[in-house]
């Protein structure tokens, strides 16, 4: 029943969506092909020449394999109908290609001839087209099917469950934009929609809004300064969401990486702008403040927990908002009274804006385009020191095993270190620098983010320490039961938890992530929120923790773009984030067997079991699997 | 120095309000098992709904005759910020008991709603994300007094009635001490959750409007400011207890009270005061809570119910 219904849906996407946009203008209004012709709502207007006429018997021909596959799953043979969803959904896979085909070789042949005749082509008569929601859900339905047969043959329901921890976040993502689509169908009127167009006309320009916004969100990941400028935003969200996996490790849930942020800002501005020295030594200083300054308020909650049995969590959420006092406290004035008395202070640069002195040179971490050597755009030279240096350093840790890991880490540093020398030495390679890359200001930070995903990843699983924090985490009893000091543990957790997020620090103040080599009010300190995101999606792992970090930075850089063309605040990628985290907590919608590892072992049991019996289940509906005997809370 | 310690007292009474009705609110939905760190969104939605719903129903009146006062607008305002706490409280409680959700995650993501929705709802109705347009027919105020004043005071030796002298509290109590033998006899624990996180939902939606309609006159991006986690801490101080939440909030309205009459006077900083309440609540959970031992939570506080 379900999956008819879903067929029905599909169809009527199928018919009356927009299937490719031809003309898109900047603020979004733009000219939409559909099964009944051409929708102009605001008169764009398009060449004659442009062949859309296949375009109504195309979106018919999947009609036709939609019905098809309607018929496919009355078939009552389980194999027979496997092979009919398989077929059709390679069909629908072909059928998703020739459209695609079609569409650009139909804007290709009217920009050819324009171009032909002398036309510039930032001047062309089609310059922004793209594929439709029309489009995106054929192919979301083709792999629908090819998914649908699988899941008929043996084994099928344990084949998705084993991937649960790809498929909770992605239903979760699925959700999440369905929630955030319907958020901006509440909100905006259609692209281009007076109030006089007919109902169907205005259903399909707010359809075509909503594909447009999340066009925009996820547009960075197709070309490359999108793609560097969202790793820039996605540095941050590494730290913050490694200092939240790293607390719910150890079964201890720190909500307050913002004030560990802002702490950990405060400390580095200071040892930035304050401590002299040499200049080798300050920036490793600034960077260990950082981390101290976020370690110290972590910490504080942790010791609290440990000594007092207060909640980590109320304490964690209060010390966040002390942290943001004590920031305005040091960066908006220097003249404060105490009783009366009057106190100066030497923080705050002089000017209206509320700032801090700038770091010092020797204390800025240079962007990564400064790495590599290379100056602005233009033609440069490729230093080969740091790539050198990162791949030897890299390359004998992975490749050196059998040794302990204190030999590795100190033989691939070695390693690191004459690969840094060698590289100095090497002559230059010569590169030309577009100028859409060199005004990203990706810095260093990102590579420290790097190192601190490696390091927690090695730390949790590669140490005994990091054992016992695990085990903790999953058992306080036990833990402790076997010999785990649990206060001690609890107060290194939430210091190790709160330095990663300091860290975060790096970047906005030693990296210039805010603009400027200082401290600011800008400092988005919520950034210590969204980590609860990034964790959660990332399953807890480094791994899971990168990509979801990406993902999100492509989500903002998304959001800048979808400010500045449709005027949507960037306010719906922060809930579009909350709302994966409401996903995600709730398993995706999921059923349990996707959530519980005790009933997802039951139906991969129930798999094997159906695998290796004899007795071939033909023709009996999908039954359920005898349900696992349910853990008693 | 002189502080005028008369005018602290209504002083205080109004910054209790907001925190007396939340705390409540946490009180019904923690007794029943179910964690509700969402105490803070719920009150920002109520308000934003109170601020919205005020402004526009008096919207084509003003257009008329400017400053017009229509007495039950908002009235209506404060039904539509309940409402709005208990759609949203509705989420949690579906997320949580439900799809049987870690409620502390659950929770944290209402508060990061909260942040984020009001901005996109303030920009499709007033075009800017910060903050709504003023109202004209505020919450009105009896002798002094905004009517949810006396309501929260009131709703003290109500609960505290309605949870240790009638069946219903009973259940309410059983169902979060120990769900399964309330279910042995015959109580319905979802049923009984879903309506205690709802009524936490109302109360904190009811709070949420004195904020934008009673206390101020509009809406204002996170202006809970933090009231619903000390309202939190008041509840876990107050021992879960209409009487101690009477008393611990009565405290943190207190340090609000006073914090707002330190800022006119030179003893500190005014971005110092403003962090005075979150660390008197630090120091009274850590503190006073490890040598009031008894204070104890609801035994099946935070675990998922399943047959």
């Amino acid at each position: 029943m379900l999956l008819l219904l879903a067929n029905l849906i599909a169809v009527l996407l199928f018919l009356l969506c927009p299937w490719w946009v031809l003309k898109r203008e900047f603020g979004g209004a733009g000219v939409l092909a559909g099964t009944f012709g051409l929708l102009d709502p605001q008169n764009l207007g398009i060449p004659d020449t442009l062949a859309v006429g296949w375009i109504p018997g195309f979106s018919w021909a999947w009609v036709l394999l939609a019905l098809g596959s309607s018929l496919a799953l009355l078939i009552r043979e389980r194999q027979l109908r496997a092979r009919w969803l398989y077929s059709l959904g390679i069909a629908g896979l072909l059928l998703f290609g020739l459209g695609l085909l079609r569409f650009y070789g139909a804007i290709g042949a009217v920009n050819g001839v324009a171009l032909a005749e002398g036309i510039l082509p930032a001047r062309l008569p089609l310059r922004r087209f793209s594929p439709s929601l029309a489009s995106y859900a054929s192919l979301a339905y083709a792999l629908l099917l090819l998914l649908l047969g699988r899941l008929q043959l043996p084994g099928g329901k344990a084949f998705l469950v084993r991937r649960r921890q790809i498929v909770v976040p992605l239903s979760a993502l699925g959700l999440a934009v369905a929630v955030g689509a319907l958020v901006v169908w509440m909100l905006r009127p259609g692209l281009g929609a007076s109030p006089d167009l007919t109902p169907f006309l205005n259903l399909t320009t707010k359809l075509d809004l909503i594909t447009y916004t999340f066009q925009l969100l996820f547009s960075p990941l197709t070309h490359w300064s999108g793609l560097f400028q969202s790793l820039l935003l996605a540095t941050p969200l590494i730290f913050t969401g490694l200092a939240v996996a790293f607390g719910f490790q150890a079964g201890l849930f720190n909500i307050g990486a913002p004030g560990q942020l802002t702490m950990g800002a405060i400390a580095t501005m200071l040892v930035g702008v304050y401590v002299p020295g040499p200049g080798w030594l300050t920036l490793p200083l600034s960077i260990l403040a950082a981390a101290a300054g976020g370690a110290f308020w972590g910490g504080i909650p942790g010791w609290l927990k440990a000594r007092f049995g207060t909640h980590e969590v109320i304490n964690t959420i209060m010390m966040n908002y002390i942290a943001a006092s004590i920031f305005l406290f040091l960066i908006s004035a220097n003249q404060y009274r105490f009783f009366g008395y009057p106190v100066t202070l030497p923080f705050k640069a002089p000017g209206p804006e509320a700032r801090s002195y700038e770091i010092r040179p020797e204390s800025r971490i240079p962007t990564l385009l400064e790495l590599l050597g290379l100056q602005g755009s233009g033609a440069g030279e490729l230093s080969w020191a740091w790539p050198l240096a990162l791949v030897a350093g890299v390359g004998v840790y992975l490749l050196w095993k059998g040794v302990s890991i204190q030999k590795r880490l100190i033989a691939s540093l070695g390693a690191g270190v004459l690969g840094y020398l060698l590289g100095g030495i090497l002559p230059g390679w010569p590169v030309e620098v577009p100028a859409g890359l060199a005004a990203i200001r990706l810095n260093g930070a990102f590579l420290i983010a790097l190192l601190a995903v490696a390091v927690v990843n090695v730390y949790l699983w590669r140490t005994i320490e990091g054992y016992e924090l695990r085990a903790m985490g999953l058992s306080p009893k036990a833990a402790e039961y076997a010999g785990v000091n649990l206060g001690q543990k609890r107060i290194l957790a939430m210091a190790v938890s709160g330095a990663l997020a300091g860290l975060a620090a790096t970047h906005y103040v030693l990296g210039a992530g805010i603009e400027e080599y200082r401290l600011k009010q800008s400092l988005p300190a919520n950034v210590g929120f969204d980590g609860i995101a990034v964790a959660l999606m990332g399953q807890n792992s480094p791994l899971g923790i990168t990509l979801t970090a990406l993902l999100f930075g492509v989500l903002l850089t998304g959001g800048l773009q979808l400010n500045l063309e449709l005027g949507i605040s960037r306010e719906l990628v922060t809930t579009l984030q909350a709302l994966i985290v409401l996903f995600i907590a709730a398993g995706g919608l999921l059923p349990t067997y996707f959530t519980d590892p005790l009933q997802a072992a039951q139906v991969e049991m129930d798999a094997q079991r159906a695998m290796t019996s004899p007795v071939e289940k033909e023709g009996i509906p999908e039954s359920n699997p005898p349900s696992a005997p349910q853990p008693q809370s | 120095m002189s502080i005028p310690f008369l005018a602290l007292i209504p002083a205080t009474l109004r910054s209790t309000t907001p925190l007396l009705l939340t705390a409540l609110g946490g009180m019904y939905s923690e007794r029943s098992g179910v964690v509700n760190i969402a105490l803070e969104g719920i009150m920002l939605f109520g308000a934003l709904a109170a601020a919205v719903t005020t402004q526009q129903l008096e919207a084509p009146i003003l257009a008329q005759t400017p400053a017009a006062q229509v007495a039950w607008i908002p009235w209506v305002g404060l039904l539509a910020g309940a409402l709005g706490g208990v759609a949203i409280a509705f989420v949690h409680a579906l997320v949580c008991i439900h799809y049987k959700a870690d409620q502390i995650v659950s929770g944290t993501a209402i508060n990061l709603l909260a942040l984020s929705v009001p901005s996109l709802v303030l920009q499709s109705f007033y075009g800017n994300t910060t903050n709504s347009q003023e109202v004209v027919n505020r919450l009105p105020l009896w002798n002094g007094f905004s009517p949810l004043v006396y309501l929260a005071f009131a709703l003290v030796p109500v609960s505290w009635w309605l949870l240790f002298k009638t069946p219903w509290g009973l259940r309410l109590r059983a169902v979060g001490e120990h769900p399964q033998a309330a279910d042995t006899v015959g109580v319905d624990i979802l049923r009984m959750r879903y309506g205690a996180v709802m009524l936490s939902g109302l109360l904190g939606g009811l709070a949420g409007a004195y904020l934008s309609i009673g206390f101020l006159n509009q809406f204002v991006r996170n202006m809970s400011a933090g009231k619903g986690f000390i309202s939190l801490a008041a509840m876990i101080f107050g021992k879960w207890h209409p009487l101690g939440i009477l008393g611990s909030t009565l405290l943190f309205g207190a340090t609000d009270a006073l914090a707002i009459q330190l800022q006119g006077g030179d003893v500190m900083p005014p971005v110092l005061i403003q962090a005075l309440p979150f660390v008197l609540t630090m120091l009274v959970l850590s503190g006073m809570l490890s040598r009031i031992r008894q204070a104890r939570p609801p035994a099946a506080l935070g675990k998922a119910y399943s047959k």
